[in-house]
């Protein structure tokens, strides 16, 4: 591109910018976009309390439909790679093989680093954890619609900003870190990590404040229609992002540390001969 | 239940979960996992073998050297024995030609020796003959007596000359 074409580039983009901010300023002011005054619209958006889904019969959330959608969308893919893609794996790896062995490296040296001693299955239930957070809360961004119980068009949030589906995460880790010492160091692993019964607590809530606080911004952001043409860009895509990364990452490293502990080999205390 | 938690949810959560889990471990994770071993060990197998192909090496380089060394060090004793016995063979042969060369000096000198005197002894006899014919010429020629005593005087000579 020359640099005479991309000025006029640049000088276009700028007037259709402007002329958007001005026309948003002079016609809408600091209307809501919805009927619905803010605080109901948080408080669904927190509590799902009307906004229900009927799935064969039964009255659920939108994150569980799109806790199932992100899951069957992220099955399928991984069945073709392990049909098509794994296979063909070389020795000196192409970018999408390098990406995935990257991503299996990134958790399975977690999982080395803070379970040592058994690392293999954590390494696994990490990688399979860490993508689903990363991958459902990404989910959002893209704004699948769903109807409600009451006929409503809803757009599908990140699973986990549901408080069923954090609780879910969090406790079924601790589940995960509770066997885990189970069977490699008896009831002793297993008294290990009950000692630390808030676990489960503090991780499901660590998710669902983390991914419900980006959720009530976007809302928030979303239902002034002055604030919801150009700042969306920033904060519901960067905030989104950076939880995906921030929340997969720090689950993760606590179930990988925790489960670490809790199956690390009991030391035997040595007794000093008496004289 | 308070926050609109959902028991039944919660463990709609939970399976959908598993489902989830037990794809990701067995369908990706494991044969990643696997494969990126393999090549691991692919590659540390490799390097274990060229460690081992330059240990091997380095040994037989030193073996060759020690070998070399050993070879050098025997040439030179060769060689040096070989100079030895080179000069104890040219000493003797020198000393041999020395021992000839004299032997035929001396035998050369007998011979002329022995030539010399024969040389003489028939020079004597050419003389004795010559003076005998001379005196043969003088008899027949003047008188008899003169002739005797000469004769009487060449066989005295010749007596003398035997004793």
């Amino acid at each position: 591109m020359s640099k005479k074409r991309r000025i006029v580039s640049i000088v276009v983009f700028a007037v259709i910018f402007a002329a958007l901010l001005v026309g948003i300023v002079l016609t809408s002011g600091a209307s809501p976009a919805s009927e619905e005054p803010i605080g109901e619209v948080m408080k669904d958006a927190v509590l799902h309390e009307t906004g229900k889904i009927n799935l064969l019969g039964i009255r659920i959330n939108p994150g569980l439909v799109s806790a199932f959608s992100v899951s069957g969308i992220m099955i399928l893919f991984a069945l073709i790679i392990r049909i098509f893609v794994i296979p063909k794996f070389k020795l000196k790896p192409g970018r999408f093989q390098f990406l995935l062995e990257k991503a299996v490296g990134l958790f399975d040296g977690l999982a080395k680093e803070n379970s040592p001693h058994k690392s293999h299955f954590i390494g696994g239930y990490i990688f399979s954890a860490g993508a689903y957070i990363f991958f459902s809360t990404l989910f959002e961004l893209f704004g699948f619609q769903a109807v409600t119980v009451t006929g409503r068009p809803i757009s599908l949030p990140a699973p986990l900003s549901d408080i069923n589906g954090a609780i879910a995460m969090g406790v079924f880790s601790y589940g995960v870190i509770l066997i885990g010492g189970l069977i490699n160091n008896g009831f002793k692993g297993m008294f290990n990590a009950l000692k630390d019964f808030s676990l489960p607590i503090s991780m499901s809530f660590r998710l669902f404040g983390a991914l419900l606080s980006g959720a009530l911004v976007t809302e928030l952001v979303y239902y002034y229609s002055l604030t919801s043409y150009v700042i969306p860009v920033l904060v519901g895509v960067l905030f989104t992002l950076l939880h995906a990364v921030i929340q997969a990452y720090v689950l993760t490293m606590l179930v990988s540390i925790f489960y670490g502990e809790s199956s690390e080999p009991s030391r035997k205390k040595k007794r000093g001969k008496k004289i | 239940m308070p926050l609109n938690i959902d028991i039944q949810q919660i463990l709609l959560h939970m399976l959908n979960f598993v489902i989830l889990f037990a794809v990701g471990y067995f369908l990706l994770y494991n044969p990643i996992k696997k494969f990126m071993d393999k090549r691991e060990k692919y590659y540390s197998d490799m390097d274990e073998e060229a460690e081992k192909k330059l240990s091997d090496s380095e040994k037989l380089r030193a073996d060759y050297e020690e070998k070399l060394k050993e070879l050098n060090s025997e040439t030179e004793r060769i060689k040096s024995d070989t100079l030895t016995e080179a000069r104890a063979k040219a000493d003797e042969m020198i000393k041999d030609a020395k021992a000839e060369a004299s032997d035929i000096i001396s035998s050369a000198r007998a011979q002329g020796e022995a030539e010399k005197n024969d040389i003489i002894r028939s020079a004597s006899d050419e003389i004795r003959e010559l003076a005998r014919s001379t005196a043969e010429k003088l008899i027949t020629s003047e008188n008899e007596d003169e002739y005797n005593k000469f004769l009487k005087s060449v066989e005295e000579a010749d007596n003398g000359e035997n004793e």
